[in-house]
């Protein structure tokens, strides 16, 4: 029977030739998809683990002993000596470069990988994107920074991404052990799941980008079931005729596994000539918003086998699982099994999973971290399990409306399809809901966060203020600052002026209260600074009119967000009266404000760093929290991108679910275009019971998101959700768009089907 | 019934449908030769012949289904075949009926939405649509079946939704291609005697394509294609 149904898939005539090509191109298609986000994933994990060293930290760093080493390699220990290390960000403009302080702690120290030997005092290694950099900056903008002789270049090996920007500078160890948060270690973390600190920020970055790109896996799954459903009617057409001459179910099953099985096998050769060839150019695709490695985007044996082998054997299941759908009778396809239709209680987890996250809007967060993970966890994965369960009753809900109200023909055709058959409808689309529902919470979260963050772009006086807040010296401040450098810094081409917070001292007295304009609350560290200053580093804010000191509330070096940068620089600050003068008082921040030129704020960096090093990171005022809202802007953008992968695939789903469907009722639709009704109406009922569950299920799931995600925002940071901004709103309707156009292209097949000459055959 | 062959009259100008000189051919095959046949208002016409003889593509091209290579076919006094396809489909769609062997109900409408099919693509509302749609069912002895999907029926019930459907917009011209082919003899009469009643209360003209004479037996002429031919029968005493 094996043999015969290969002799009917491969010697079957035109037809059967034409429909084996077509599935096969469908399943081709893919199992390149699938390909490609599994390659995507692997690049992710090999970018993580190439990065993963960056996140080691000292078991007992300066300063800071409660920090432990996980997850890191322990090997060779036992007979490598100690090394001195410290990682730390700087940044210039908008790019961060990673620092990494390293000594020699005795002869045989451990050596970071990437390079061959520990710099000395006075030399450093540079990513080839930072030694590029290097070169084409003035030494005053960025060179001066690490100080001493480049000496190589970092390996690639070492580096997640060919742009990422790293120096390894070489200290002594003498230098190393008086600054806070530098520690000793004797291996580097080798995982990202190593749950230590992140020094990079990468690390968890990554991990939701795999996600993301897992994500990905429903809809394209869901599509090569689909694929592997095509021209199902024909050939069950073509059963009931063996069946008619003596074939058994159990042969006609094997015939139809047969045909699966050699398309599948047809399809997967397709897909991964299509990925092989395609490979090549996806490198240059910042999935991560940072180019890929040559070679980071392959895919393994284990990958290979899981889908030579795995694509086929579903195409086989998801046969027989659809001969079973349809009783074939020798005299024909018999009437279709009608399914039960879909009961309520499936919406009944989107609902708990809504009312869990509304209860703790409603109560309060847990308070433990744990009982946040737990209550949130919960919520969502009800959320998930019910848009999947409620998918169908709400489409048969939705066609049923649809059909019993409407007087167009169209509608009416649509609607009673839908309502008959709701979960092959929303089978096609069912990828599609959950990527859309996790994306837009991811979306909906991040946006909420950027806005709250806001920019400094729209506070000219922030953007044009490097400030250096000297967290890591003694008691979060310096003693003094010498005022050489303060001449050094004044004389600096573009700077117009600087300014210094002190630490407020215990006799402060302050009319008025103090705004708290981070909404903080908590211990709040009172700044200290004249009037005079205040005036020419606008940033900062400024004085009541005659005043000559005010109180800077809300520890103002430690503003977390940039949204408090914008109130700051309108904030009058209450007058402030000392019984001494501010000489001697130590220094919190120095504040240095520029032309705001790209060369005068780099040059400003670039001497803060010189003249206080390891007590603090020179920075735009504000923009503390910029590798934050970078990877938050990576996220988002990754969220966005398979927002529109899902869409679009789910459209190619839909495109080769229609044209399945139509074959199966060429017949009805061929007679009714020969009782006159135009090709539009029937076009048109395609496109609605095709198109209808799309845009409703998308916009269903991402408004669903969205509300999830605002609950979630309510009660864990207790901020509102902000919608995303306009680009998300383009791309999900883009998105459909294209799902649309990918669906339309496939309606010519409808004229083709019911051609009057053929229809009239029928 | 008298089988004597005698040529058909076309040169009278009160026809409704006319077809002169129909040649039609798929490719290599030759359907129709010269086709020539001419049908009154009013009339039922049983359209006779063997299998194969091009009698249902001469039906095909009566409704402006298919265009023929040569010839010409007249509604109304007005050219059918020189329409495009647009004007052809809203033809048959305001004008014409049709009721087919079988198939022809969309399973997933319930028997009372696919008799009302014509009414809402002619722009009526669903409930005037629908409650038109209801009076057939009574007319045509099955009411209590509006509600039922076509895989719910039986072939008889099936053919009379089908007779509803192709009647319910009152069209100038019934088109039935073997309406009781798939029928067992009892059940075909029964559709027949309400075909042909509900026609002429109606004065729906009929075109019936059979190779039944007990079905043509129904017609009030019949005419016979053989080898792409067309020749009449001379009626008997039956009324038109």
């Amino acid at each position: 029977m094996t043999r015969f149904g290969l002799r009917l898939t491969l010697r079957g005539g035109r037809e059967s030739l034409i429909r084996l090509v077509v599935m096969a191109l469908a399943v081709g298609v893919g199992v390149a998809m699938l390909l490609v986000t599994m390659a995507t994933i692997n690049a992710l994990g090999k970018q993580n683990a190439r990065g993963a060293w960056l996140a080691t930290s000292p078991p007992a760093a300066n300063g800071n002993p409660q920090l432990g080493q996980q997850g890191t390699s322990e090997a060779s220990s036992s007979t490598i000596d100690p090394l001195w290390w410290l990682v730390s960000t700087n940044q210039l403009g908008n790019q961060v470069i990673v620092r990494v302080d390293v000594a020699s702690a005795a002869a045989r120290s451990l050596v970071p990988p990437g390079i061959p030997r520990l710099p000395g005092p006075g030399q450093f290694y540079a990513s080839p994107a930072l030694a590029k950099l290097l070169r084409s900056t003035p030494a005053s903008e960025l060179g001066d920074r690490f100080g001493g002789t480049e000496i190589g270049t970092i390996g690639s090996s070492a580096l997640p991404s060919p742009s990422d920007l790293v120096v390894i500078i070489g200290q002594s160890a003498r230098t190393l052990a008086q600054v806070p948060g530098a520690g000793e270690i004797t291996s580097f973390t080798t995982s990202s799941s190593s749950g230590g600190p992140d020094s990079l920020g990468t690390t968890g970055l990554q991990v939701v980008l795999s996600i993301l790109a897992l994500v990905l896996l429903f809809p394209v799954l869901v599509f090569i079931g689909t694929a592997t459903r095509l021209s199902a009617a024909r050939r069950e057409q073509r059963f009931a005729a063996i069946r008619l001459v003596g074939a058994t179910l159990r042969q006609v099953a094997v015939i139809s596994a047969v045909e699966a099985l050699v398309a599948a096998v047809a399809g997967v050769a397709i897909g991964f000539g299509a990925f092989f060839l395609v490979e090549p150019a996806l490198v240059h695709v910042p999935f991560a918003g940072q180019p890929l490695s040559a070679g980071d985007l392959s895919i393994g044996l284990l990958d290979i086998l899981i889908v030579a082998i795995g694509v086929p054997a579903a195409a086989t299941v998801v046969a027989r699982a659809a001969l079973r759908r349809v009783r074939i009778s020798p005299l024909g396809v018999a009437r279709r099994v009608t399914p039960r239709p879909p009961r309520f209680y499936r919406v009944l987890p989107l609902l708990a999973g809504i009312a869990d996250l509304a209860f703790f809007v409603a109560v309060g967060r847990p308070t433990s971290s744990n009982g946040q993970i737990q209550a949130y966890l919960l919520g969502f994965f009800l959320i998930m399990i019910g848009l999947v369960t409620a998918g169908p009753w709400l489409t048969m809900a939705a066609s049923k409306i649809m059909a019993k109200r409407t007087s167009r023909v169209p509608v009416l055709l649509a609607g009673r399809r839908l309502s008959d058959n709701p979960r092959g409808a929303f089978r096609a689309i069912s990828g599609l809901i959950l990527a859309i529902f996790i994306t837009s919470v991811a979306v909906g979260v991040i946006s909420t966060l950027l806005i709250d963050h806001g920019s400094t772009s729209s506070n000219t006086a922030a953007s044009k203020t490097v400030t250096d807040q000297f967290v890591f010296g003694p008691n979060n401040s310096m003693p003094s600052v010498p005022t050489a450098e303060l001449t050094s810094l004044r004389s600096i081409d573009g700077v117009t002026g600087v300014t210094l917070v002190y630490v407020a001292p215990s006799d402060l007295r302050t009319d008025g209260p103090v705004p708290d304009i981070n909404g903080l609350g908590g211990d709040i560290q009172f700044g200290l600074a004249s009037c005079a200053e205040l005036a020419i580093t606008p940033a900062l804010g400024h004085c009541h009119s005659g005043a000559a000191l005010a109180t800077l509330g809300d520890d103002i070096a430690f503003m977390p967000v940039t949204k408090s940068v914008t109130i700051a620089a309108s904030t009058t600050w209450p007058t402030a009266h000392i019984s001494q003068g501010l000489k001697g008082l130590p220094v919190q921040l120095i504040a240095v404000a520029t032309d705001g030129s790209a060369s005068a704020i780099a040059r400003a960096e670039t001497a803060l760093d010189r003249a206080f090093p390891f007590v603090g990171s020179p920075t735009l005022f504000g923009e503390i929290g910029t590798q934050t809202t970078q990877l938050l802007t990576a996220l988002k953008t990754a969220s966005e991108v398979v927002i529109l992968a899902s869409l679009l695939i789910a459209g190619c789903s839909l495109a080769v679910s229609m044209a399945a469907g139509l074959s199966e009722r060429k017949r009805p639709f061929s007679l009714l275009r020969l009782t006159g009704v135009p090709l539009g109406v029937l076009r048109r009922v395609v496109a609605l019971e095709t198109a209808a569950p799309l845009i409703v299920i998308a916009l269903a799931s991402a408004v669903i998101g969205l509300v999830a995600s605002d609950l979630f925002l309510r009660s864990q940071l207790g901020l509102t959700l902000r919608l995303p901004g306009v680009t998300y709103f383009v791309i999900v309707i883009g998105g459909l768009v294209g799902a649309l156009a990918v669906i339309g292209s496939t309606l010519p097949l409808l004229n083709r089907i019911t051609r009057l000459e053929d229809a009239r055959m029928e | 019934m008298s089988l004597t062959a005698a040529p058909v009259d076309i040169r009278s100008t009160d026809y409704l449908i006319e077809a002169r000189d129909v040649v039609f051919d798929f490719g290599e095959t030759p359907a129709l030769r010269g086709a020539n046949v001419s049908i009154r208002e009013g009339e039922i016409l049983a359209v006779m012949g063997p299998s194969g003889s091009g009698k249902s593509t001469l039906l095909h091209c009566l409704a402006g289904i298919l265009a023929p290579k040569h010839g010409e076919i007249r509604f109304s006094g007005q050219r059918v075949d020189t329409l495009g396809d647009n004007e052809r489909s809203a033809l048959r769609r305001d004008s014409f009926g049709f009721v087919f062997q079988f198939g022809q109900l969309v399973p997933e409408l319930t028997a009372e939405e696919n008799v009302a099919l014509p009414l809402l693509l002619g722009g009526l509302r669903r409930n005037d649509a629908l409650g038109r749609a209801r009076e057939w069912f009574e007319r045509l002895g099955i009411d209590g079946l509006e509600r039922r999907r076509s895989g719910e029926l039986s072939g008889g019930q099936a053919q009379r939704v089908a007779l509803a459907r192709g009647l319910v917009a009152n069209p100038k011209v019934l088109f039935a291609d073997e309406p009781t082919g798939s029928l067992d003899s009892l059940t075909g009469e029964l559709v027949m005697e309400l075909l042909v009643t509900a026609a002429r209360q109606a004065g729906t003209t009929v075109v019936l394509v059979t190779h039944e004479p007990r079905v043509a037996a129904y017609a009030g002429r019949e005419v016979i294609v053989r080898d792409g031919l067309v020749s009449s029968l001379v009626p008997d005493t039956r009324a038109p």
